[in-house]
Formats: C-alpha cells, sequence, structure tokens
C-alpha cells in the first residue's frame, strides 16, 4: 500500500498543538493541585471518629473511585447544568470531574501512608507534650509524604494522560486539537502519533525525575 | 517519705482494654530524686503502668497526682458517676515535665541526631534555635555522642539511639523520666553503654520509673522495687528486700525464673 505520509500538516499547525499542550498543562496542574488539597481533607474525614464526618467522606471516595472517569466528565458538562443555575464551561466541568476523582484517589493515598508510619512515632511526638497538629506536621506527614510519593507520581501521570478525556466535551486540550487537524486533513496517523509522542515527551521525563528524587530521599533516610 | 518531695502519686489506677483489666488499682507515691524500678512478668501492666503516667494511655479509674496537683477536672460521667476529663492542653503541659524513653527507641527517622534532640525544644518549649542547638548538644555530650550530632538515626546502632533518645527527653528539662525497657531491644553487647547512661542519670538525682528486665540494673541503681503481678503491686521494698529476700510467691517464681541473677560488680555499670 503507497500511503503518502502527510506529517507537513501535522507541523504546520504547531500552533494549535502548543496550545493544546498548555491547555492539557493547565487542566492537569490545576486538578492536581486542587486534587490534593481536597483529597488531604477528605483522608483526615475518612480517619474522623465522627460518624458525621467519616461517612461522607468515605461515601465520596468509594463514589469517584467506582465510576468512570468519562462518566463523571461527561456528567459534569451535561447534566450539572441542569441541577444547578449557572452556566458550566467545557474548563470548568472537567476540571470538576478530574479535580474530585483526584482528591478521592489521593484521600486513600493520604491514608494509606500515613497509617504506614508506626505508632511509636504518634507516641514518640506525643510524649514530648506536641499537639495533634504539631504531630501530624512535624513528625508523620514529613515521613509518610516520602513514601506517598511514588504512588502521588502515578497519579499525576495518570491524571496528565486522563485529560484527554476532555476532549469528549470539546475542550481544547491536545487530543482535541489532533482531531481538529485530522479531520481537516485526513491525515489520523500522523495527528494521532504526533500527539501521542507529545504526551510521551511530557510524562516520561517527570516520571525519571520522581524516580531520582525518590532514590536521594531513600539514602538520606 | 516526706510529702513536700513527692513529684508523683497515683491513687487507685485502673486501665482497661475492652473487657481486659491490665491495672487493677495501683497506689504509689514518688519523692524526687528517686528512682524507681518495677519488674513484673510480661502482661502484667507494667508498660501500661508508665504510659498512664503520662497519658498516652488514659486511666479508666483513679487519679495521677503530679507536682501536688491532680490531672484533670471531676465531671460527672454519663452514667451519673464521678469521671475525670482530661484537657488536651493540660495534658501537653504534663508531657513537657515528664520525659520518655521507649523500648524501640522511636526517634525521628527524618531528622539527625541532633534534630531529634532540637525538635520538642522549638515546637513545644519554643526555645530559640541557638539555645536548642546548644543544648541539644550538651545533651549529647552528656550521653556520650558529641560526635555523632549530624548522623541520621538509621547510621547509628541500637545502643546509640538509644543514647539519642535519651538526650531528647533530656533536653525538655524534665522533673521525671519514664523508661519503658529501655534496654529489651539492644544486641547484649549494647545493653552497657545504655544502662550506664541510665545510672549516670540515677546518680544526678533524676526522678526516673524504670521498667526493666535487668535485674542487676535494679539492684545497684534502685531506690526501690516495685513488683507487679496481675496488674496489682504484689511486692515492693528496697532492692535488697525484694531481690534477695523476696516475700511474695509471684515474686519468688519470677527471680528464681531469671536464673541465678549475677550482680555485677558495681564498677561495671559505672561511667
Amino acid at each position: 500500500m503507497a500511503y503518502h505520509w502527510d506529517f507537513a500538516n501535522v507541523v504546520r499547525y504547531w500552533p494549535i498543538l502548543l496550545r493544546g499542550l498548555l491547555a492539557t498543562c493547565q487542566l492537569a496542574t490545576v486538578s492536581l493541585a486542587l486534587g490534593l488539597a481536597l483529597g488531604l481533607v477528605v483522608g483526615a474525614g475518612r480517619y474522623s471518629r465522627r460518624a458525621l464526618v467519616h461517612w461522607p467522606a468515605t461515601a465520596f471516595v468509594e463514589v469517584f473511585r467506582n465510576t468512570p472517569v468519562l462518566v463523571q466528565v461527561m456528567w459534569f458538562f451535561f447534566a450539572f447544568p441542569i441541577i444547578a443555575p449557572f452556566e458550566i464551561s467545557a474548563y470548568t466541568a472537567a476540571l470538576a470531574a478530574l479535580s474530585l476523582n483526584t482528591a478521592a484517589f489521593s484521600a486513600e493515598i493520604f491514608r494509606a501512608g500515613i497509617q504506614s508510619i508506626a505508632p511509636g512515632q504518634w507516641d514518640a511526638a506525643r510524649a514530648l507534650g506536641m499537639t495533634y497538629r504539631q504531630q501530624v506536621r512535624r513528625i508523620i506527614l514529613p515521613q509518610a509524604v516520602r513514601r506517598m510519593l511514588p504512588a502521588f507520581t502515578n497519579r499525576g501521570v495518570e491524571l496528565f494522560k486522563m485529560t484527554s478525556l476532555a476532549s469528549a466535551i470539546a475542550f481544547p486540550e491536545l487530543l482535541y486539537q489532533a482531531r481538529t487537524i485530522a479531520g481537516a486533513h485526513f491525515n489520523p496517523i500522523e495527528a494521532y502519533t504526533t500527539v501521542a509522542l507529545v504526551y510521551f515527551a511530557a510524562a516520561w521525563p517527570v516520571t525519571r525525575a520522581v524516580y531520582a528524587l525518590e532514590r536521594r530521599l531513600r539514602v538520606a533516610e | 517519705m516526706s510529702g513536700a518531695a513527692e513529684i508523683l502519686r497515683l491513687e487507685g489506677l485502673r486501665k482497661s482494654f475492652g473487657a481486659l483489666e491490665v491495672l487493677k488499682g495501683i497506689d504509689l507515691q514518688v519523692a524526687r530524686g528517686e528512682t524507681i524500678v518495677i519488674l513484673g512478668a510480661s502482661g502484667s501492666g507494667k508498660s501500661t503502668l508508665l504510659r498512664c503516667v503520662n497519658f498516652l494511655e488514659q486511666p479508666s479509674v483513679g487519679r495521677v497526682v503530679f507536682d501536688g496537683r491532680p490531672v484533670g477536672t471531676e465531671v460527672r460521667g454519663r452514667d451519673g458517676r464521678p469521671a475525670i476529663r482530661y484537657r488536651e492542653a493540660e495534658i501537653n503541659r504534663l508531657r513537657t515535665r515528664v520525659g520518655m524513653v521507649f523500648q524501640h527507641f522511636n526517634l525521628f527517622p527524618h531528622m539527625t541526631a541532633l534534630g531529634n534532640v532540637t525538635e520538642g525544644q522549638r515546637t513545644v518549649l519554643r526555645r530559640p534555635r541557638a539555645e536548642a542547638e546548644s543544648k541539644a548538644r550538651a545533651m549529647l555530650a552528656k550521653v556520650g555522642l558529641a560526635d555523632k550530632a549530624d548522623q541520621y538515626p538509621a547510621r547509628l546502632s541500637g545502643g546509640q539511639q538509644q543514647r539519642v533518645a535519651i538526650a531528647r527527653a533530656l533536653a525538655m528539662d524534665p522533673e521525671l523520666m519514664l523508661l519503658d525497657e529501655v534496654t529489651s531491644a539492644l544486641d547484649p553487647e549494647l545493653v552497657g553503654e545504655v544502662l550506664r547512661t541510665v545510672r549516670a542519670l540515677s546518680e544526678e538525682g533524676m526522678t526516673m520509673l524504670v521498667v526493666t528486665h535487668e535485674l542487676g540494673f535494679a539492684y545497684h541503681v534502685a531506690d526501690r522495687v516495685i513488683f507487679l503481678h496481675e496488674g496489682r503491686v504484689h511486692e515492693q521494698g528496697t532492692p535488697q528486700e525484694v531481690l534477695l529476700r523476696p516475700t511474695g510467691a509471684r515474686t519468688r517464681d519470677f527471680i528464681e525464673g531469671h536464673g541465678v541473677f549475677r550482680l555485677p560488680d558495681a564498677g561495671t555499670l559505672r561511667s
């Protein structure tokens, strides 16, 4: 089969792809930041002995862990505006779905990380007279975060790739831009291959960098 | 024991975990400067007793009186009977005055030896950095580890880690030290260095409650020995009385069970 390769029409549109990549990165970083912050709160909530705090936190985690992310994205874009009294942009819908999903997963990572710290560490911190906040901030979290780092890296990379789901609601991130190019020039192989390479080129160095950081932290311990 | 010198008094202390009652009414008075060794088989409640003193475990019934002040406030419980409510701030203040050293050291692995000894001074006592660090260095020197200040715990031997843990507690200027089987997790050849450190503290007049299985240490260092059995004080007295002429049946079994305990020369325990 004599296929006529057409990478020229992909490369020519680099400003569109760049805009898509920036949108992807923005969506990923903002939902990671929001998700981690909320995840810490939800994770702490799952610790609570008060049922009114414990059960909503647990329900939240279970709902978001056991439904597809694509469904969550679609739900926030198509269903949520019907019950909520305001317009919601594709970006906001995608951001809401991905942040909440990340919150649910990171809540579990926080919980497991904190539980992995030996009870003796809490004892020692308490015996010095530290308040609960001081125990967590000075003694428990610094150790737990090191152990959580691999899980959070995985989560960050997953999230970065998951942003492509926002193309389903026409948010112009990287994959959506590729679809636009492929549709205009009938060159899906070139368009999607290029985009795959861009995703890889962005994610891979991050993964490597965190591996290196983990090794350094292990040595310090 | 004169009342004026009393630092700690336990009155009818009981502690249950669910249906299991571990402490069944302990009365104990500790005078300032006293070293009390607590002996007993595993499960007799020794560790729980220590942990009730600084409220790592909250007593189910009974009172802890520290430096003349009862800890907690009496309230009427849900069932109408009197109960004691403990406020976090009050407990934390007590804990700054009571140091504890644990069987498994529990050093903070993400901090150097110096960091471990500085931490409580900075975070809890709010001492300025320079003051906290010079105090920490002095305490590390006192336990013979001045040259290990910048090492992380993972790089230290068990005996060195335990001495850092002792320095960490001392840096808070405690009025009472609780030592919970501080040599039980150590290799035999490392036990001596830790016991010598503890003995030196005792001789300086530090008030200490020491849970240990080292009968030789109890014999030479304790002012008073208490033998716990099934959550009660089974026997107490001077080391000579309890260890050489025990009257309680359980005490005799326990001491015989330890074999003919060899009394080390006083010299080997001295630094």
